[in-house]
């Protein structure tokens, strides 16, 4: 076998640092790969499931029924609801509420609705500064939903 | 016997047995839906339809009884494609709101639905809109979604025997409805919310609050009268959600009253305290039940210790569980060394039947008590047994529910009932076959069942004198709350030990307290202020050294407390109740609502008085059965107490009052079956119906004094007085009204006896 020699010139031109550089520079002038986050936002598609929205009728009253089946399927089991009878008889939702940092993102939830209620979003940045502020009510969710349209 | 073939299988059964019976034997399984096991066969709903071999025909199960050498086929494609077919025929009309729906979870047609494979409905759509009904209190009916099945239909008439609602109309038309689509007003027992397969009768208590498949069941026995009902109760995160049935366990098979079904609210009541009162002179201060304990104890000690022991008594409230009543009464006689041990209770009235015998019994007598109110359940089954074809036999003096099924019912004035009494005395006594239409049925019965109110003395009278001349009858007291029999056999009244054992007699209440010469008193879970002694309560207390009451509730009594010690209810504790027949029921803890329990509040008296350590249940009930030769080697999941000398003492007869002529009315006191006493009050949900006493007036004398139904009318009997609202009620006698006698406002009038002669005028 023989030894595999570097060429001479190849030493004092420094041949191979220009050629790594050659890369670099093509790279210069071509499209970023990076997410140039948070100066620009990336691309969201279509099925995306993101912090959940709740639907609402033309009222902007919500969709939910409270038929606790979100939160039955939950596997995290961060979705808290209680309801009770209203004035009128009917099913009312006194709270409900999803532990967004307990939240695995799996989108069950919106699977097994059964009133077009409770939607995966778009959104997707969250930042609080205890864990209980990652607890949000109906009403952050249904703001949500004003956010997602 | 007859021999059949099941899907292959042979199975023996006995004759007249329907299909379904059969198979159930026999652990084969057929999809049933309109059947009920205490009911009648229906065979509405078809999901039960088996083929039988050789008849081109199709049988519904549940009706058809069996023939020798039948071969039966539950599961072939035929019968899979037509219950498919029955169940998108139901859901045509029935709307798919199960989200919403409180059944959902728990729904038999949604059980079904998925059985059969029901994907499609190939049918039209034809949901009705109908408004829900909320004129029941308590019961919500949403007509779209029943399936009429019939089953509240059929409850309501062959067990509860009231027949408020049935089918209206007919064909595709028909519906769940009152006569003439009146609001729905009935006893509110709930049987047929029970029974409903489907969301149409839903529990308006419970309504929206949870859903089925959050809940955890625990079997329990019921904490309100004596009947000792075994209830389900369901909760979640120590929350009492409802309170269910099980149509397979206890003496009530699945039957419920409105009490036990719908008045568990006060269990998650928010008027309960966390912490103890103690009444400071002018001041209430609120501390920890611990530094509470620690108080009352040492002020109990200092009184044995100053020899004071004579004046301090110990009043025992029947909604303690046996474990609980015995080791009060044990600490008190043994460490507190006093024997003024009082209870509301009575230890010369104890049971000799049971449920079971009266279900069974050919002649019923119901003496003097309203069993449809007081004790709800063997209401049921006085009724179920008469309309199964025993003569009923009911002295009151208005007319009761037990109307319809009664055989002879015998109203009147007191003085004529006592009368109806003497002549079936002198009937029962004479050999020859008398005209008198009573005694005739109780001669000729061969298992006859009496009734009787055990806290009435001039009722025991006539029931000692029958049992005499009739040894075959078997009494059944009419006794009141939970563990009424219970605390008598732990040996909470006077004058008795554990087992009826004879000790030292204490001193009569009700002198000891007037004359002052009890100063302390220790009451548990009592309210004095609706006891004989009411209505001087607070003259009492003003002399009273030392008042401490233990009671789940802040009560009236507690109110006035020197040290209030809050603690737990029934569905927070284990023990055990001893109900009105003598059986021995185990209680369940479900929830923890963080209270200590009466036990645990006496347990740590003992540990504090340096007694024998009890530790748990287990220890106590070992302690009992030593003490008590009726409760030794009693099975406590039900065991029966076999009670010797079932009514023993000297009663007084019924005296006619001088006053009766100057007076216009005689009032009696009403039992309620929405309410049992102070207890009962804290549930908001029995409240809405009944909040206030109210007094029940004849239509005929309402109208000579000129009151219409809501007015308020003015009762006066010598010193005591109220005002009260007015109800007019058609059964009721001429010349008698009736007031509850468990308030504060209404004790006063039957401080004396049950029978009072007062003057009403309109206010």
């Amino acid at each position: 076998m023989m030894k595999n020699r570097r060429n001479f010139f190849d030493i004092i031109l420094f041949t191979e640092i220009f050629q790594g550089l050659l890369i670099t520079i093509k790279h210069f002038f071509s499209k970023p790969v990076t997410e140039m986050y948070p100066y620009r936002k990336p691309r969201i598609y279509p099925r995306f499931r993101g912090v959940h929205y709740m639907k609402t009728n033309n009222k902007g009253e919500s969709n939910c029924v409270g038929c606790y089946l979100c939160g039955r399927i939950c596997p995290s089991e961060c979705i808290d609801i209680d309801t009770d009878a209203g004035p009128n008889g009917e099913r009312l939702v006194k709270k409900y509420t999803i532990d967004l940092s307990r939240c695995i993102y799996c989108g069950f939830c919106e699977e097994a609705c059964p009133a077009d209620a409770i939607h995966m979003g778009k959104k997707y940045n969250l930042i609080a500064n205890t864990r209980n502020n990652y607890v949000v009510n109906m009403k952050y969710l249904v703001e949500n939903y004003r956010g997602e349209q | 016997m007859v021999e059949i073939k099941i899907d292959g299988k042979s199975v023996t059964a006995r004759k007249n047995a329907t299909i379904l019976e059969a198979a159930e034997e026999a652990g084969i399984y057929i999809p049933t839906f309109c059947h009920y096991k205490m009911l009648a066969p229906f065979g509405a709903c078809r999901a039960c339809i088996v083929e039988v071999k050789g008849s081109p025909k199709l049988f519904t199960a549940c009706t058809t009884p069996i023939a020798d050498k039948m071969e039966i086929i539950t599961k072939s494609p035929k019968l899979a494609q037509l219950r498919k077919t029955l169940i998108e025929l139901l859901l045509i009309h029935h709307p798919l709101d199960c989200p919403v729906c409180d059944k959902g979870g728990e729904c038999q047609l949604q059980d079904l639905t998925y059985e059969f494979g029901v994907a499609k409905v190939r049918f039209d759509e034809k949901p009705k809109n109908t408004p829900v009904d909320h004129s029941n209190p308590f019961i919500e009916r949403d007509i779209d979604r029943c399936v009429l099945c019939g089953k509240c239909v059929r409850i309501c008439d062959e067990v509860v025997n009231i027949q408020s609602i049935s089918f209206i109309r007919r064909g595709t038309n028909t519906y769940i409805g009152t006569a003439f689509d009146q609001p729905w007003h009935c006893e509110y027992c709930g049987q047929c919310l029970s029974v409903c397969p489907v969301g149409s009768l839903n529990n308006r208590v419970y309504l929206f609050k949870n859903r089925p498949w959050n809940l955890t069941s625990t079997y329990s026995i019921c904490g309100f009268c004596s009947c000792g009902c075994t209830i389900r109760i369901d909760h979640e995160a120590d929350e009492v959600y409802r309170i269910k049935e099980d149509v397979d366990k206890g003496i009530n098979h699945g039957f419920l009253c409105v009490k036990g079904r719908f008045g568990y609210e006060l269990i998650n009541s928010t008027e309960r305290k966390d912490v103890a009162v103690i009444n400071e002179g002018s001041e209430k201060k609120e501390v920890a039940v611990h530094d509470a304990i620690n108080l009352a104890f040492n002020k109990l000690k200092d009184i044995v210790k100053n020899n004071n022991s004579k004046a301090l008594g110990f009043y025992i409230s029947p909604r303690l569980t046996n474990e609980e009543a015995y080791l009060a009464q044990k600490i008190a006689r043994e460490y507190f060394k006093t024997n003024n041990i009082y209870s509301s209770e009575v230890a010369y009235a104890k049971p000799e039947g049971t449920f079971k015998d009266v279900e069974d019994s050919d002649a019923i007598i119901v003496f003097n008590v309203d069993v449809t109110e007081s004790n709800p359940i063997l209401g049921l089954a006085v009724r179920r047994s008469a309309r199964a074809g025993a003569k009923l036999v009911v002295l009151y003096p208005s007319f009761t529910a037990l109307k319809r099924v009664a055989t002879e019912f015998v109203t009147g004035k007191p003085s004529d009932l006592y009368s109806a009494c003497e002549n079936l005395l002198v009937n029962l006594n004479t050999k020859n076959k008398s005209e008198d239409n009573l005694s005739e049925i109780l001669k000729n019965a061969q298992n006859p069942v009496l009734i009787y109110n055990p806290y009435n003395n001039n009722d025991l009278y006539y029931v000692k004198k029958i049992k005499d001349l009739l040894p075959l009858v078997k009494l059944l007291p009419a006794k009141l709350k939970n563990n009424s029999q219970g605390i008598a056999d732990m040996g909470c009244v006077n004058g008795y030990g554990p087992g009826y054992r004879v000790v030292e007699r204490g001193l009569d209440f009700e002198k000891a307290i007037l004359n002052n010469e009890l100063k302390y008193l220790v009451v548990f879970g009592e309210n004095l202020l609706e006891s004989t002694i009411g209505t001087e309560f607070n003259n009492i207390r003003k002399k009273l050294n030392l008042l401490l009451v233990i009671d789940p509730f802040l009560s009236e009594t507690a109110k006035l407390a020197d040290i209030y010690i809050p603690v737990s209810l029934y569905a927070e504790k284990n023990g055990s109740y001893t109900n009105m027949e003598g059986r021995v029921q185990t209680i369940q803890k479900a929830v923890n609502k963080s209270k200590l329990s009466d036990l645990e509040v006496l347990i740590k008296f003992y540990e504090m008085a340096g007694l024998t350590q009890f530790k748990d249940i287990k220890d106590i009930r070992i302690a009992i059965e030593n003490d008590t030769p009726l409760y030794k080697g009693i099975n406590w999941e039900g065991g029966l107490i076999k009670y010797s000398e079932v009514i023993i003492g000297d009663f007084t007869k019924y005296k006619l009052d001088k006053d009766e002529k100057s007076s216009n009315f005689i009032l009696y006191p009403e039992a309620s079956r929405l309410h049992s006493g102070t207890f009962t009050r804290w549930s908001d949900d029995l409240n809405k119906v009944y909040s206030e006493p109210v007094v029940n007036l004849n239509p005929i004398d309402a109208k000579s004094l000129k009151i219409g139904e809501g007015d308020r009318v003015i009762i006066k009997c010598g010193a005591v007085k109220g005002i009260f609202k007015t109800v007019i009620n058609e059964h009721l006698t001429k010349g008698l009204a009736t007031l509850p006698d468990n308030y504060s406002t209404t004790i006063g009038f039957f401080k004396n006896g049950p029978y009072c002669n007062v003057n009403i005028i309109k206010e």
